[in-house]
């Protein structure tokens, strides 16, 4: 082999081999955490990728996920051209048309619906990742219509309902200070390496944690120094419980209470129902352990405790287990205090980076009247009020049943049926639409029962804005040529915008003078980011000086963190309870026939959702759908490692591998979502949902298990 | 000025998300339907009485100070990196005799589609111009490293994977 040939397969960038190492990001999973990507790249074709030295935030890092980016960029059903349908809905036969014609059938169809219908009567669904959200929902708005919705009808949103209705606004840890982390279904090995690496600089500051999972995960083994290992879906109750045990002790901060919390009495009178005779039995979890728990936070100077997007939310009692959880900070003063949880706000795309753009100004400035309730607004009240946007879980519902108004299209931007518990229903609702769009990287089976489909670009294939805590600005540049005739979703929403004639300036001046105007007060502008080419310090940025917001009065009803929330009491009719009061977190199945409970939450760490199932890198890492459970529960139903064993509930089975592990308790199965062979959200009951929030709680149904006879 | 490099694992920080395993797919453009991965990882766990002991592991080429796979291979395919003395091959030669992957005490030598030996090389050609290899860049915690076996010692014997395996292999002798 001589010297070039070793260089070329090696991939030197060098000048022999004309590879060049551009910056790009990640936005494989969520834009907290945005990575930088050092991109190896040839004649516009991505040939390596690796992180980013140079990247003040991920300082070279990249986790599993994130170094699959060649794999997913270049995976085998990337859509290269629009698409209209040939086949009947689902069947997955298209032809390809050019992106004229997709525009005008596009907006002669959805003009024609508004005439006839109203704007109501489309709905725009937003997927995963959120980086074009601001720009789709301003899109529903310019079109005349609440109802948008997305994703986060389901993730992260019903934890910040949680700190909204509490304190008016979210919270976040400060963990590099704290003495004692609580660590709520704490596992960032496997979704988040920055939170990972954070927590064992902690650790070795001398942070103590607390992790409360019902897995033994790979934080538990390395970092916890007491696990409170609960059943899925019962933190409320061991959250009350320990709020219960720190006030009978008096272990309490009065003075913060006094000056800063609202309801105590009644939150105290509450709690007091968890307790030493009942709180094993409801949570699995021992009083002398919770009791130790408490000794802990009592013994620390400081507490935080981990913000979570999926694993607490993810219940019926979701959003008041959330809510209990929040109560602890303010029974020990540790709300916007040094090394406790402090009071923020997005900075952009829900990136929290510590200063404040227009970005929530700009996608709202053209809000139509409201007139008719958005999708998902009279079942969950409460989600419509703090977040003004449909909630997706029932818009299946709206369209099967055209209450209380019809719904004929739907636009979607990476739009997954999958993601919703019972699926097959929302599946089954969208071959009622009149017209269906989705657009996407990948033919997804989403995409396959669309009308017509949009092929969109990566991450690094377009330029964006991204932003870090710590009060870093950047503004990446594409790094590959970009596969087939793909664009980019904000493009494609600008075009609309124009070809529609929404009437909507700035969403027809595009992307780089929208984020200019986001950007006003921000001290930086597009082209001084372009031209920095990595993140840099935004000028204005000021570390925020904790306590300022309780100086200033907290944005709830009382002025005060509230335990007993003022605006659920002030609704009535909403038929929600102002305490964070609990209830048992699993469906109404027959214990007796479904004895099990099935959890889609624990994490896998070469998957996020459904999309990199189908990169051949990862997939390698677990080919076959595979199931968790307990050693116990494996051998009473005769399962051995890679056995067929079938998960079943009364909306039906699959069947996966099975896989015992102590990392596993008795009586509980964990199956990761998302695949189109063994989709778990089928097996949920579509109604089995947080009626604060709306969320559906993929953590906790009863089911049964048994092995798979051979055929 | 050449060295003497090998890759060595703190399986205390392992967690076996497998981060080194896709850098690796992606720096050598592994196709996993055709080929078994150079570097695998193992999520692990044992019953010892009432309590369960977990461990991790990331496994490649050792690239041994003696590595027998030199000794095994009649082909004269695999020698030592003079400047990094890491574990290297030309498989021109090679006949796919599989007598490297018996020699090998790890079981890491694989076999491509054309019937030719494949196995980690360390990124010895990235380490000549200053690159880690891939697997030890991607590592988010730390526990892969490149060491140098001259220079002082960077993971503790009792968490290095090459302290402990070289012991276990010590015994068998």
């Amino acid at each position: 082999m001589d010297r070039l040939e070793e260089l070329i397969r090696a991939k030197i960038p060098c000048p022999e081999t004309g590879i060049e190492v551009k910056h790009t990001v990640c936005a494989i999973c969520s834009p907290a955490y945005n990575c930088g990507i050092n991109a190896y790249v040839k004649d516009g074709k991505l040939l390596k990728v690796e992180g980013m030295d140079e990247h003040p935030r991920s300082r070279g890092g990249l986790c599993t996920k994130g170094l699959s980016n060649r794999g997913y960029v270049y995976r085998e059903d990337r859509i290269l051209t629009p698409l209209r349908r040939v086949g009947e809905r689902g069947e997955g036969r298209f032809e390809p048309i050019t992106w004229d014609e997709a525009y005008k059938e596009i907006s002669d169809r959805l003009l024609a619906i508004r005439a006839r219908d109203g704007a109501d009567a489309v709905a725009f669904f937003g997927g995963y990742n959120k980086w074009y959200r601001p720009w789709l929902r301003r899109f529903a708005h310019s079109f005349g219509t609440f109802n948008y919705g997305t994703e986060s009808s389901t993730c992260m949103t019903a934890g910040w309902m949680a700190w909204k209705v509490a304190a008016g606004q979210l919270a976040r840890p400060d963990m590099a200070h704290c003495d004692l982390y609580l660590g709520w279904a704490f596992n960032p090995y496997y979704s988040g390496y920055l939170n990972a690496q954070a927590a064992e600089r902690a650790k070795a500051a001398g942070t103590k944690f607390i992790v409360i999972d019902p897995k033994i995960t790979p934080t538990v083994e390395k970092l916890a120094d007491l696990h409170l290992r609960l059943y899925p879906g019962t933190d409320g109750a061991l959250a009350l419980c320990m709020g219960n045990v720190l006030i009978q002790n008096g272990w309490i901060d009065k003075d913060f209470i006094r000056a800063h919390v609202h309801g105590f009495e009644e939150y105290a009178a509450y709690a007091a129902n968890f307790n030493e005779s009942n709180v094993e039995r409801l949570t699995g979890v021992p009083y002398a352990q919770v009791l130790r728990a408490c000794e802990m936070i009592r013994d620390a100077k400081s507490i935080s405790s981990h913000e979570n997007s999926a694993p607490i939310p993810h219940h019926k009692n979701g959003m008041q287990n959330y809510r209990a959880i929040t109560a602890l900070l303010a029974l020990t003063g540790s709300f916007d205090k040094q090394g406790g949880q402090l009071p923020t706000r997005h900075t952009f795309t829900h990136q929290i980076a510590g200063f404040e753009t227009r970005e929530e100004e700009w996608m709202d400035a053209t809000q139509p009247e409201h007139i008719r309730p958005a999708v998902g607004e009279e079942r969950f009240p409460l989600w419509f009020h703090t977040e003004r946007e449909m909630q997706v879980v029932d818009l299946a519902r709206q369209i099967d049943e055209g209450t209380p108004y019809p719904i004929k299209a739907v636009f979607g931007m990476g739009m997954n049926f999958r993601m919703l518990p019972e699926d097959g229903y929302l599946a089954k609702a969208l071959g009622k639409l009149d017209f269906f769009v989705n657009a996407d990287l990948f033919l997804t089976d989403t995409c396959k029962m669309a009308d017509l489909v949009l092929p969109v670009c990566s991450s690094l294939e377009r330029g964006e804005l991204e932003t870090y805590p710590g009060g870093y600005a950047w503004f990446t540049q594409p790094a590959i040529d970009r596969v087939g005739e793909s664009k980019s979703d904000v493009e494609i929403l600008r075009d609309l915008a124009v070809r529609m004639d929404l009437g909507d300036q700035e969403l027809a001046a595009g992307y780089e003078a929208n984020i200019d105007s986001m950007l006003t007060d921000v001290g930086v502008t597009v082209e001084e980011l372009k031209k920095a080419g990595v993140p840099v310090k935004v000028p204005r940025f000021r570390p925020y000086q904790p306590g300022t917001r309780l100086a200033q009065g907290l944005d709830t009803p009382s002025g005060k963190f509230e335990l007993y929330s003022e605006l659920i009491a002030a609704h009535p009719e909403w038929g929600l309870d102002p305490l964070p009061t609990y209830c048992d977190p699993l469906d109404g199945a027959d214990p007796a026939q479904y004895p099990f409970v099935l959890c889609s939450g624990g994490r896998l760490p070469h998957a996020i959702h459904s999309r990199l199932h189908k990169v051949e890198w990862l997939r390698a890492m677990q080919p076959e759908p595979t199931a968790q459970l307990s050693v116990e529960d494996a051998q009473a139903l005769g399962l051995k490692a890679g056995d067929d064993m079938e998960l079943y509930t009364p909306r039906g089975s699959i069947t996966v591998k099975a896989k015992p592990s102590h990392r596993v308790q008795k009586g509980v199965v964990f199956f990761y979502h998302g695949y189109s062979e063994a989709d778990v959200n089928a097996l949920m009951d579509k109604d089995h949902v947080d009626p604060y929030s709306g969320f559906p709680a993929y953590n906790a149904t009863r089911c049964g298990m048994r092995k798979k006879a051979k055929p | 000025m050449s060295k003497r490099y090998a890759i060595d694992l703190d399986v205390s920080k392992c967690v076996s998300c497998g981060a080194c395993a896709v850098a690796c797919m992606d720096q050598n453009d592994l196709n996993v339907k055709q080929t078994r991965p150079f570097r695998n990882v193992f999520d692990m766990e044992r019953q010892e009485g009432e309590g369960t002991t977990y461990s991790h592991l990331s496994l490649a080429c050792m690239h041994c100070v003696d590595a027998p796979c030199i000794v095994g291979c009649p082909s004269a395919c695999i020698q030592k990196d003079p400047e990094t003395n890491l574990t290297v091959f030309d498989t021109t030669n090679c006949i796919g005799c599989h007598s490297c992957a018996m020699a090998c005490p790890y079981g890491v030598p694989g076999f491509g589609p054309d019937g030719k030996m494949v196995k980690c090389d360390g990124c010895y050609v990235r380490v000549h111009h200053g690159l880690k290899p891939a697997c030890v860049k991607a590592c988010p915690t730390g526990a892969l490293r490149l060491i140098d076996l001259d220079g002082p010692e960077e993971i503790a014997p009792e968490n290095s994977l090459r302290h402990r395996s070289m012991e276990m292999l010590s015994k068998q002798v």
